[in-house]
C-alpha cells in the first residue's frame, strides 16, 4: 500500500512538473501575438496549454480503456503526449497559414538574431517597434517539445488515478482530477513567465526556468499530498461522478 | 457494412462537424470581439477613436466555450436520461435543446459584458450605442448555437461510438458533459489561437500598410469605417468568414480527424474486437503514426516560413 501512494505521489509530481515545463517551451504571444506585434501563438499560455492538455487526455482515455483492468501506463501517457503534440502542431502551422497568407507576414524572432536550428536570420525580417511575428521554426520546434511534455505529465496523471493497480478512481473523476492538477501548473507556469515567451531560446527561459520547476514541485507534491489522502481515506474510490 | 468502415465514416462526420464547429466559433468570437483583439476595441475610446464595434470579453474564448458546451452537454443528457424509454431518437431532442441553453446563457453573457465595458469608457465619451447592443446579440447566439451543437452532437457520437458503430470498444469512457468541456476548451483555445490572426491583425488594422507586424504605436487606433459608413462587428464576420474562419475550422478538423484516425488506424493494426486484439500493439501503432504527423508537420511549417522569406524579402521600410 505504502508503495503504490508513493508511486501516485511520484508520478504526479513527475506529471506536474512536465506541465509546467511545457508551458515554458510553449512559443506564446497572448494578445500582442494577434496583432503581429510579438512572436508565438495568439493566445494565452493557460488557455493554449490547457487546449492542448485536454485533448491528450481524450487520446489518454481512449487508449487506457483499451486495457479491461490495469491500463500500461507507458503506452497511456506516450498516446496523451502526442495527442497534444498534434494539437499544438496544427494550431501553429494554421496560424502560420494565417499570418503568412492572411496578413503577408513573415514568420520571425524578435527575442534571437539567428534562429539557432535553421541558422536563418531574423532581424531584417521583423518589423520595427515590434517584438516579432508569427511562429518561426525554432519555436514551432519548442512548441512542439513542449506539447509533448504537457501531455505525457497530464496523461500521465490522468493513467495513474485511473488504474486499478494505483489509484482507482472512476474515469470522470480522473479526468477532472488530472486537468484541474494541470491547471494549477499551467497558471503558476504563466505568472512566471509574466506575458510573452518565445520557446527554449527564448533568454526568458533560461532565466525563468528554474523559478518555475520549484513553484510547479511546491504546488504538485501538495495536490499529490491531496490525492494520496483520498487514497487512504477512500474520498474518491470508484469516484464521485 | 463492416464495423470498421462504419468506424472511420462516424470519424469523417466528428472531423466534418469539428471543422462547422471551430468556423463559427471563430466567426462568433469576431462579432463579437472576444479574446486577443478585444484588447484593441477595449483601448480605442483610451486613444480618441470612438467606435461602434461589440465589446466583449467575458473571459478568455477557451473557458466561454467550455461552459457553453458543458451547460448545453448537462442539459442534453438530463434530456437523454428522462427520455431513455425512447431510445437513442431522443438525440434529436437533446441536443438542440442543449444547445439552445448554452447559447442563451451565452448570449446573456455576452450583453452584460458590453454594456459593463462600454459604460465603463465613459471617461473617454464612448456612448453605448443601443442599436449596436440589440444588433449583435441574435448574430452572436446562432453562431454560439452553431458551434455548440457541433460540439454536443460530437460528444454525443464519441460517448456512444461503440453503439453506433458496431465496433466494442469504440466508445470513449467520459461522460457527454466531460466530453463537451474537453472539446469546448480545445475549440476556444483554437479559435482564439489562429482566427484572431486574421481579426487583429488585418481587419481591425485594415488602414494600416499590409504585410507588416502592427507596431505599437498603432495599437488602439483601429479601422472604424468600411467600404460604406461606420464599420460595426457584423461587418468583421463578413471579411474574416472568407479566410480567418475557415482557416480555423481546418486546424481543429484537422486535430480531431488525425487524433481520430491514428487511433482508429492503431486499432485495426492491434486486431480491433478479434480474438488475437493486442491493446500495447493498438496503442503503439498510433503512437508511432503520430510522430510520424508531428515530423511531417514541422517540415510543412519550414517549407511555408522558407517560401514566405524568399517571396517576401526582408522588410522595407522605416
Amino acid at each position: 500500500m505504502i508503495e503504490t501512494l508513493l508511486l501516485v505521489l511520484v508520478c504526479i509530481i513527475i506529471g506536474g512538473l512536465l506541465s509546467s515545463l511545457a508551458v515554458h517551451l510553449m512559443p506564446v504571444g497572448g494578445a500582442p501575438a494577434a496583432m503581429a506585434t510579438a512572436t508565438g501563438i495568439a493566445t494565452g499560455c493557460v488557455m493554449l496549454m490547457t487546449g492542448a492538455a485536454v485533448t491528450g487526455l481524450f487520446t489518454a482515455s481512449t487508449v487506457a480503456s483499451f486495457w479491461v483492468t490495469k491500463p500500461n501506463v507507458i503506452l497511456v501517457a506516450l498516446s496523451g503526449a502526442v495527442g497534444s503534440m498534434l494539437m499544438i502542431g496544427f494550431t501553429m502551422f494554421v496560424g502560420n497559414l494565417i499570418y503568412i497568407f492572411g496578413a503577408g507576414i513573415v514568420p520571425c524572432s524578435g527575442r534571437v538574431a539567428v534562429d539557432p536550428i535553421t541558422k536563418d536570420s531574423q532581424t531584417e525580417y521583423k518589423t520595427p517597434r515590434t517584438d516579432g511575428h508569427g511562429v518561426p521554426t525554432a519555436s514551432f520546434v519548442s512548441g512542439i517539445l513542449g506539447g509533448f511534455s504537457g501531455g505525457f505529465g497530464g496523461a500521465l496523471i490522468y493513467v495513474v488515478l485511473v488504474s486499478d493497480s494505483y489509484a482507482h478512481f472512476s474515469v470522470a473523476t480522473a479526468g477532472i482530477v488530472a486537468m484541474g492538477i494541470f491547471i494549477a501548473n499551467a497558471i503558476i507556469a504563466a505568472y512566471n513567465i509574466g506575458g510573452t515567451i518565445e520557446g527554449f531560446h527564448d533568454p526568458k527561459f533560461k532565466a525563468r526556468i528554474r523559478t518555475g520547476l520549484t513553484c510547479s514541485l511546491i504546488v504538485s507534491v501538495l495536490c499529490g499530498v491531496i490525492i494520496v489522502i483520498a487514497m487512504l481515506t477512500g474520498t474518491l474510490a470508484g469516484g464521485v461522478m | 457494412m463492416e464495423p470498421i468502415v462504419m468506424l472511420f465514416a462516424w470519424m469523417l462526420i466528428i472531423a466534418f462537424l469539428a471543422f462547422i464547429a471551430c468556423m463559427f466559433e471563430d466567426l462568433e468570437s469576431d462579432i463579437g470581439s472576444q479574446s486577443n483583439p478585444n484588447s484593441q476595441i477595449q483601448l480605442a475610446p483610451e486613444m480618441g477613436y470612438i467606435h461602434r464595434y461589440f465589446n466583449k470579453a467575458i473571459s478568455g474564448e477557451g473557458l466561454s466555450y467550455a461552459l457553453s458546451c458543458t451547460i448545453s452537454g448537462t442539459i442534453a443528457m438530463l434530456i437523454l436520461l428522462q427520455l431513455e424509454s425512447v431510445g437513442p431518437t431522443a438525440a434529436l431532442l437533446a441536443i438542440p435543446v442543449g444547445a439552445a441553453v448554452g447559447s442563451l446563457v451565452h448570449m446573456v453573457r455576452s450583453s452584460v459584458c458590453h454594456v459593463g465595458r462600454e459604460a465603463a469608457h465613459k471617461r473617454f465619451e464612448q456612448p453605448i450605442y443601443l442599436d449596436v447592443l440589440y444588433g449583435h446579440l441574435l448574430p452572436i447566439a446562432t453562431h454560439n448555437f452553431l458551434a455548440v451543437i457541433c460540439i454536443t452532437a460530437i460528444a454525443y457520437i464519441q460517448s456512444n461510438l461503440g453503439i453506433l458503430s458496431g465496433v466494442a470498444g469504440a466508445s470513449n469512457p467520459f461522460p457527454l458533459p466531460l466530453l463537451c468541456l474537453i472539446w469546448g476548451l480545445t475549440v476556444g483555445a483554437i479559435g482564439s489561437s489562429t482566427g484572431d490572426i486574421h481579426y487583429g491583425t488585418e481587419r481591425a488594422f485594415q488602414d494600416k500598410p499590409f504585410g507588416e507586424g502592427r507596431r505599437v504605436v498603432y495599437h488602439g487606433q483601429i479601422c472604424r469605417y468600411g467600404a460604406c459608413g461606420t464599420r460595426t462587428s457584423k461587418d468583421v464576420a463578413a471579411f474574416c468568414a472568407k479566410y480567418g474562419g475557415p482557416a480555423t475550422g481546418l486546424a481543429f478538423g484537422l486535430i480531431v480527424l488525425f487524433e481520430n484516425w491514428r487511433t482508429v488506424i492503431g486499432m485495426t493494426l492491434g486486431g480491433v474486437a478479434g480474438p488475437g486484439w493486442n491493446p500495447s500493439l493498438a496503442a503503439a501503432w498510433g503512437i508511432g503514426i503520430g510522430i510520424v504527423i508531428a515530423v511531417v508537420l514541422v517540415i510543412l511549417a519550414r517549407t511555408i516560413e522558407k517560401w514566405a522569406r524568399n517571396k517576401y524579402g526582408p522588410f522595407v521600410g522605416e
